[in-house]
């Protein structure tokens, strides 16, 4: 029937770029990484499960795993739950200006993340930033953060959170504006408090919005944080800034350890998996709840 | 009550000031000699006022080779992401086929593939076709993204069904029913995915970096990495001056398309 052919045809051109720049690549880095290559020599030498082994003994790829999920933590507090939070108080805990703070909450979201790390890189110099200046006149001082282990992700996180807040809390103010009013007011009239509506009512009744928005932050937040990585502190101080996706692209392009970056790769791609799958289940389980 | 009410106010302000602020730091600092940006680092009015750091960073970096260069390569994207992503929601939409529901769930989990897992690949299919260091080296690989798929489907499924079942019944060709029904309804949440894949590509920074070597090729998120140190600052009010003119196109577009940026995004929520 020709309304087949041209269901095919539009999908055509997007499936066509998909096969050859995204799955046909990921099929071609599972391969790579059972090999030892440098990228560059015509010979790759097969090595089995060997690129696996030798980075779970690594005590460096253990570290970078650990911190991996340490971004993850972080994210979680500050592009999930401090986003909910700001969410929900305006759009319930406040009257006016609600449009303003919409638009002025989202700006972030559009500026580039080398912009980002190099404005926070200058705003929080440890001498001369206007930070370091406003905290010496109580006395207080900003350690030398992009060389102090633990700091640093957290000031590289905060630079993450700074643009990606705006995208996230737009998501889930209108998921939360999706509640029926008229449960809100009720609670309200019976006295339970901000804290409980916030708890009992706001977060079970946009649970869908509420996890997509969670698991996004963490996929795109590990990648969106390569940036700040990048042009900070290249993975240091001794690796202690790297995670996974950092971690890829080091091994293949500054050490040219083309078989470990891509193991490394394969081992990113299952936690996103896990967490896609994680996010298949959750909604098809409340979709039904919620509407 | 009074009190809590201004309360929540306050703490809105404060996250805004927070978000805000970087971006007042760069003008402000841009427009700065580069003495005062060190002795008068809190004043955000500059005194006195100069133009001398957009004059050296043009003397230091091919800045309209660079600024043409970034805005090619993410029209030629936006254009050709938009298109493809289009097309394939109308189907996904309006079309009934076998496999369709696996077809959609497939699109949308590649939005989960990290980009590590592709770069080397990808890598070498642009090596293989010697477009190293060109703009289709930059262009090819980002025309797969299956997020405007996703994007557009929202959109277009709020259009009632049987306003193009009707038409379809009646014969009218696709691309008429496309044209005269779909374009104009879907029409705001096509403007601001463009604009936001524009933004995207604008900022783009990874695939650049892997693919651009000469300075003339190069993209402002690009260029602007030349000018980052943390030590020596006589490159300061040089890099905010970059810093704005990189920020400035996209800040631009979304105050323009504020609105309908907003909106689109609001219902782009998993559902």
């Amino acid at each position: 029937m020709a309304k087949r052919y041209v269901s095919i045809l539009l999908l055509t051109p997007a499936l066509l770029l998909l096969t050859i720049f995204t799955v046909g690549p990921l099929v071609y880095t599972i391969y790579l990484s059972f090999f030892d290559w440098n990228l560059i020599s015509p010979n790759k030498t097969f090595v089995g499960l060997e690129n696996y082994a030798e980075l779970f003994k690594d005590q460096t790829f253990r570290r970078i795993i650990g911190q991996t999920f340490l971004y993850i933590i972080l994210f979680i507090v500050l592009n999930t739950g401090l986003t909910y939070v700001t969410a929900y108080v305006i759009a319930h805990l406040i009257k006016s200006n609600k449009g303003f703070y919409k638009v002025a909450i989202f700006t972030p979201s559009v500026i580039s993340l080398v912009v980002g790390s190099m404005l926070f890189l200058w705003i929080l110099n440890p001498v001369s930033g206007p930070v370091a200046i406003v905290l010496g006149w109580f006395g207080l001082s900003i350690p030398n953060w992009t060389v102090t282990e633990g700091m640093v992700i957290v000031i590289l996180s905060l630079i993450v959170a700074w643009k990606v807040f705006g995208y996230n809390f737009i998501v889930l103010y209108s998921g939360i504006v999706g509640i029926p009013s008229e449960i809100i007011e009720a609670a309200k009239l019976d006295k339970i408090s901000k804290f409980r509506i916030f708890t009992d009512i706001i977060i079970p009744m946009s649970s869908s919005t509420g996890f997509y928005i969670l698991i996004m932050t963490i996929v795109q937040g590990l990648q969106y944080v390569f940036t700040p990585i990048r042009v900070v502190t290249q993975g240091g101080p001794n690796y202690y800034s790297s995670n996974l996706i950092y971690h890829s692209y080091h091994e293949a392009f500054d050490l040219f350890n083309t078989g470990i970056s891509a193991a490394s790769s394969v081992i990113t791609l299952l936690i996103f998996m896990f967490l896609l799958a994680m996010q298949f289940i959750f909604v098809e389980r409340n979709v039904y709840y919620e509407n | 009550m009074k009190i809590s009410h201004y309360f929540w106010h306050i703490l809105i302000i404060v996250f805004i000031i927070i978000a805000i602020y970087p971006i007042l730091f760069a003008v402000s600092n841009s427009f700065k000699h580069l003495n005062d940006a060190f002795t008068s680092t809190i004043n955000l009015i500059p005194n006195p006022f100069t133009f001398e750091n957009y004059q050296r960073l043009h003397e230091t970096i091919p800045l309209l080779k660079i600024t043409l260069n970034t805005f090619v390569i993410a029209s030629i994207i936006t254009a050709f992401k938009i298109v493809t992503s289009f097309l394939a929601a109308y189907a996904l939409t309006y079309f009934n086929f076998r496999f369709k529901k696996t077809t959609y769930f497939l699109l949308i989990s590649t939005i989960f593939i990290p980009f590590t897992v592709t770069m080397i690949p990808n890598y070498l299919i642009i090596s293989h076709f010697n477009l190293i260091d060109s703009v289709w080296g930059v262009i090819l690989p980002q025309l797969a993204d299956a997020i405007g798929i996703f994007m557009l489907t929202q959109a277009m499924r709020n259009i009632p069904k049987p306003l193009i079942e009707a038409a379809q019944i009646d014969n009218i060709s696709t691309f008429n029913i496309m044209k005269d029904h779909v374009l104009p309804i879907v029409r705001p949440a096509l403007t601001s995915t463009a604009i936001w894949f524009f933004i995207l590509a604008w900022n783009d920074y990874v695939w650049p970096l892997l693919m651009l070597r000469s300075r003339d090729s190069y993209t402002l998120p690009l260029a602007l990495q030349l000018f980052v140190s943390s030590e020596g600052g006589t490159n300061f009010t040089v890099a905010m001056a970059l810093s704005v003119i990189t920020m400035a196109i996209p800040l631009i577009l979304y105050l323009i398309f504020q609105r309908y940026i907003i909106n689109t995004f609001s219902s782009s929520g998993i559902k």
